[in-house]
């Protein structure tokens, strides 16, 4: 290297690239070409005949309102009483004889001389509650297509939300925004054509002074209507029935809007991925000067961009910008990463149905997030929809928030390309074994020295991460009670087999011949400190990004800020020496064998756990 | 000697078996059914204030339509009303947090002109706001009666409120439906995928060369694929009565599953015949699938609304023709297919 100058270093580097990049771009080409060969005549046709099919079925439905609760309350009334339209027209009742004596058998409420009876049971409470919502409704109705609109809506709301604590106390409060609403709403009330009845899309009051600068401006929209109440944000105003509260409405919608491309995209990737394994048919192009990545990216390539167009033109038709693309796009790429390493994986068609499966849905309910924690702003940025909602309502999206949202889709894509891409040999891909196996094989491929064990932890976090957000999601039904110990344990649980998957698969591999115990304690030691430094990273970036992110700081537990210099020194270094430990717990079990490694989790797993409940009520 | 499509459909379970793929199937169901009970549980927790016992909400309430208001507000469960004499006052005990919400109501050309000031960014603010609606409501229903002499038509009088279980038409029509027909669509998605495979590993010639026909070779899949549905659906029917759900009717369910089951497998075995390799297969099923139940959602009585009508007895002593139905249908679909396989063109691939 030392006789070379670096502008032939240069020059070489540059046509090295150059290169690449053509044998990738004519691998792309060249899957391109071969994917829409596939597509004859016959299948073409039948495809957008089902797409067409599908299309007007979605369409009636969305008209139509298909109603999966169809007449599953039953309801006595007699046909001249005015509540027996009330029943016929909601879909969820239907009409039956006023029989008092079929009362828990074949009705669960009758209506009789306007008095309402109801059986004991729980479906006729949830029927009498139907029932009320019904009449609800039918009274609105009814009063919209009064003559006198003042008698009918004698009442007109209008909502608004305001921060309060002062946290901002240079705000000026509400006081002066207040003025302007009022004088908004009563230029309005004048003329009687302010039909409330219509008041489900919230009309922007002038207050905006009271909202400060997080969501002034119109709600970009169109179709979603409730979006504006998205993120606690959006004032609406109409009759009492019309308010609403805020409804992760447009981000279950826009999910919906994304994702399901998503879906029907990695099928054909998938399958792409899995038909270069069988009969090695693969080979071919494994024995050209091309690398491994290059193949992968070149047929990743044509699939990407298919996504992300599909996602641009999507972006396109609801208004929003390039933010919005730029945040869906590092969700397509992971969506085609773990359906790589799922094809990779996968010993048949069949299980690389259910690992894509799998995906999606792992995948789609990250993406939900923003539904769950719809009211604490700064965790559902941990899902990239909520950049999107943000770019929709012409909010400003921050680098910071866009790093701290997307960055585990692009950590996480890239580790799974890469773990993919180290088993993209011949002795893996045409071998049938058990999914664990190649897993481990796959770790295997990106350890060279022990220093890569601590490497593989920190880049573990991403998923752990994602992991862990899943437990508090799904674990939130349960009570306190059981829901905190049991989060707790999850939580050590994720993170153990994260530190030591990896130990398990070297000791097995690479440092076969170094099994001692001096060695397993060096490799857990540095997994832990791997670990360690890439949690407080990302610690670091939350801290610096998101100083608001409170909850977030409590979910994971982080400790600092101690009365003095020694006690900070001692929380920042004990969450090191936890890892440390229960790592090289975990690796001398993983020295012995797999049950040994499956024993020894077991007291790595209680230490840690032991730690977060000391840590969390310590705190609490 | 054994039945050869009973040996291939054995096989066919066999593999799902040892490739622990049913554990990841049955993870998947119990994962999309957690997380939807998830969101509706906490999303209906939050937005109906009947079920959040014991939080009472101040609500400060200003302007000169102060004391009806007031009336209405003190009539509902759970909430208190504090009388401002003015909107700066009821403000600052906003600000002070000794009120939750502020009413400003005011009386202008006939109207009521209510101003609601509710909480930003809080867990409370979507149960403030809720029960806002429902007080508002209230007090809209009373001003109306007063203005009742200039409307044509009086509203009707609301049934009387219940402390209804929240979640239990999510149960029985989401839920339960979801649990019933997941591991149909899997099912028929397997069945592609073992066809697909056969053709493009090539194996299909070797099995052609025993001495068994294809249609034999298609009733072995179509029969293990259609055995799983039933099976799973049993479970979580279990499942869910252990949890204190009872399903009436489980062998109605269970029949009807099935009926399903083999139409959707027979659907998924004929595209499997039909496209030229894995990729079209999968894509036309599942936008066929996709089409065929979002269709059925239209008309009265879907696959859906039978399971849940079924599940929680609203059906009528007909019932049994309807399963019949399901039965008729599902069992015509595989015998026409039986009838065209041997005309199907699958040797020259």
């Amino acid at each position: 290297m030392s006789d070379r100058s670096p502008a032939t270093w240069l020059r070489s580097a540059v046509r090295r690239a150059g290169e690449a990049a053509r044998s990738v771009g004519r691998i792309a080409r060249w899957e391109t070409r071969r994917s829409v060969g596939v597509l004859d005549r016959r299948t073409a046709i039948l495809g957008v005949l089902a797409l067409l099919v599908a299309g007007a079925v979605g369409g009636a439905a969305l008209v139509g309102g298909g109603a999966l609760d169809r007449d599953i309350y039953r309801v006595g009334v007699a046909p001249d009483s005015p509540y027996h339209d009330v029943v016929v027209e909601d879909p969820a009742l239907t009409a039956r004889a006023p029989d008092p004596n079929q009362l828990g058998r074949g009705t669960e409420v009758v209506i009789r001389d306007g008095r309402f009876y109801v059986a004991d049971s729980a479906k006729a409470r949830a029927a009498l509650s139907t029932l009320r919502d019904a009449v609800g409704r039918q009274n609105l109705d009814r009063m919209g297509a009064e003559e006198n609109t003042s008698a009918a809506f004698p009442v007109v709301v209008t909502l608004r939300y305001t921060d309060r604590g002062g946290e901002t106390p240079t705000d000026g409060g509400g006081s002066n925004g207040d003025g302007d609403a009022v004088g908004g709403t009563s230029a309005d009330g004048d003329d009687t054509d302010t039909a409330p009845s219509d008041g489900t899309t919230a009309e922007p009051s002038g207050g905006l002074d009271t909202d400060g600068a997080t969501r002034d401006g119109p709600v970009g929209v169109p179709s979603l209507g409730a979006a504006g109440g998205l993120l606690g944000g959006g004032d609406s105003s109409g009759s009492p029935a019309d308010i609403s509260p805020p409804f992760p409405f447009a981000s279950l919608v826009l999910a919906f809007l994304f994702f399901v491309p998503m879906n029907f995209v990695i099928q054909p990737y998938g399958s792409t991925i899995l038909n270069e394994r069988i009969n090695h048919r693969g080979e071919l192009l494994l024995v050209t000067p091309v690398s491994p990545s290059a193949i992968v990216a070149g047929k990743t390539l044509p699939y990407l961009g298919l996504l992300v167009s599909v996602t641009a033109l999507i972006t396109l038709a609801i208004g929003g910008g390039v933010t919005s693309v730029a945040a869906v796009a590092p969700v397509a790429t992971l969506f085609l990463a773990a359906t790589f390493v799922g094809a990779m994986f996968a010993r048949s068609f069949k299980e690389l149905t259910f690992v894509t499966v799998f995906v999606s849905v792992f995948l789609t309910s990250y993406a939900f997030v923003p539904a769950i924690f719809t009211n604490v702003t700064p965790i559902a940025l941990i899902s990239p929809l909520t950049l999107v909602v943000r770019d929709l309502q012409g909010v400003g999206v921050t680098a910071a928030e866009y790093c701290f949202s997307t960055g585990p889709f692009y950590v996480g894509s890239t580790v799974l390309f890469a773990l993919g891409i180290g088993v993209y040999r011949e002795e893996d891909m045409f071998t049938q074994r058990p999914v664990p196996l190649k897993f481990l094989d796959a770790l295997n491929s990106r350890i060279t020295r022990p220093r890569s064990v601590a490497l593989l932890s920190a880049f573990s976090i991403p998923f752990v991460f994602i992991a862990e957000l899943l437990a508090i999601a799904v674990l939130f039904v349960l009570p306190g009670t059981v829901s905190v110990p049991l989060l707790l344990v999850v939580v050590a649980t994720v993170e153990e087999v994260a530190k030591s998957v990896h130990v398990y698969a070297a000791v097995r591999g690479p440092f076969t011949d170094r099994r001692t115990d001096e060695f397993a304690l060096r490799l857990g030691a540095l997994s832990g400190l791997g670990f360690f430094l890439g949690e407080k990273f990302t610690a670091v970036v939350q801290f610096v990004g998101l100083p608001d992110l409170e909850l977030g700081r409590a979910a994971f537990v982080s400790v600092g800020d101690g009365p003095t210099l020694a006690i900070g020194v001692l929380l920042l270094l004990a969450p090191l020496v936890l890892h440390a430990t229960t790592a090289s717990v975990a690796a001398l079990g993983a020295r012995r064998g797999r049950y040994a490694y499956l024993a020894a989790l077991v007291p790595a797993i209680g230490i840690h756990a032991a730690y977060n409940l000391v840590v969390v009520t310590a705190i609490a | 000697m054994r039945d050869p499509r009973l040996v291939i459909a054995r096989r066919e379970l066999r593999t799902l078996r040892s490739e622990k793929t049913i554990v990841l199937a049955l993870l998947i169901q119990l994962f999309i059914a957690a997380f939807s009970s998830f969101l509706v549980v906490g999303l209906v927790s939050l937005s109906d204030p009947g079920s959040a016992d014991g939080f009472e909400t101040t609500i400060g309430v200003t302007g000169d339509a102060r004391d009806d208001l007031l009336r209405v507000v003190d009539e509902q469960p759970s909430m208190t009303g504090v009388a401002y004499d003015s909107e700066s006052a009821a403000r600052t005990a906003f600000e002070t947090g000794s009120v939750d919400a502020v009413l400003l109501a005011d009386r202008r050309a006939g109207r009521v002109f209510v101003t609601a000031t509710a909480p930003d960014n809080n867990v409370q603010t979507t149960v403030i706001v809720v029960q806002l609606r429902d007080t508002l409501s209230a007090f809209e229903r009373s001003e109306r009666a007063d203005r009742s002499a200039s409307l044509s038509s009086t509203p009707l009088d609301l049934p009387p409120r219940t402390r209804s279980p929240p979640y239990y038409g999510f149960t029985y029509t989401v839920l339960l439906p979801l649990l019933c027909f997941l591991p149909v669509f899997i099912s028929g998605s397997m069945t592609v995928d073992s066809l697909t495979e056969e053709f493009d590993r090539g194996t299909l010639e070797l099995l052609r060369a025993a001495p068994i026909s294809i249609v034999d070779i298609v009733d072995g899949k179509v029969w293990a694929a259609g055995v799983l549905a039933p099976a799973q659906t049993a479970l979580w029917i279990g499942l869910l009565g252990a949890n204190g759900t009872t399903v009436r009717h489980p062998v109605a369910i269970l029949v009807v599953v099935a009926a399903l089951a083999l139409l959707v497998v027979t659907l998924g075995a004929t595209i499997a015949l039909l496209a030229p390799d894995r990729r079209a297969a999968q894509f036309l099923y599942s936008v066929g699938v996709l089409a065929a139940f979002g269709g059925a959602t239209l008309l009265p009585s879907s696959p859906v609304t039978t399971v849940a009508r079924l599940a929680v007895d609203s059906v009528g002593p007909a019932y049994p023709f309807v399963v019949a139905g399901y039965l008729v249908v599902g069992c015509g679909s595989y015998l026409l297919l039986r009838q065209a396989v041997p005309r199907a063109d699958v040797s020259g691939r």
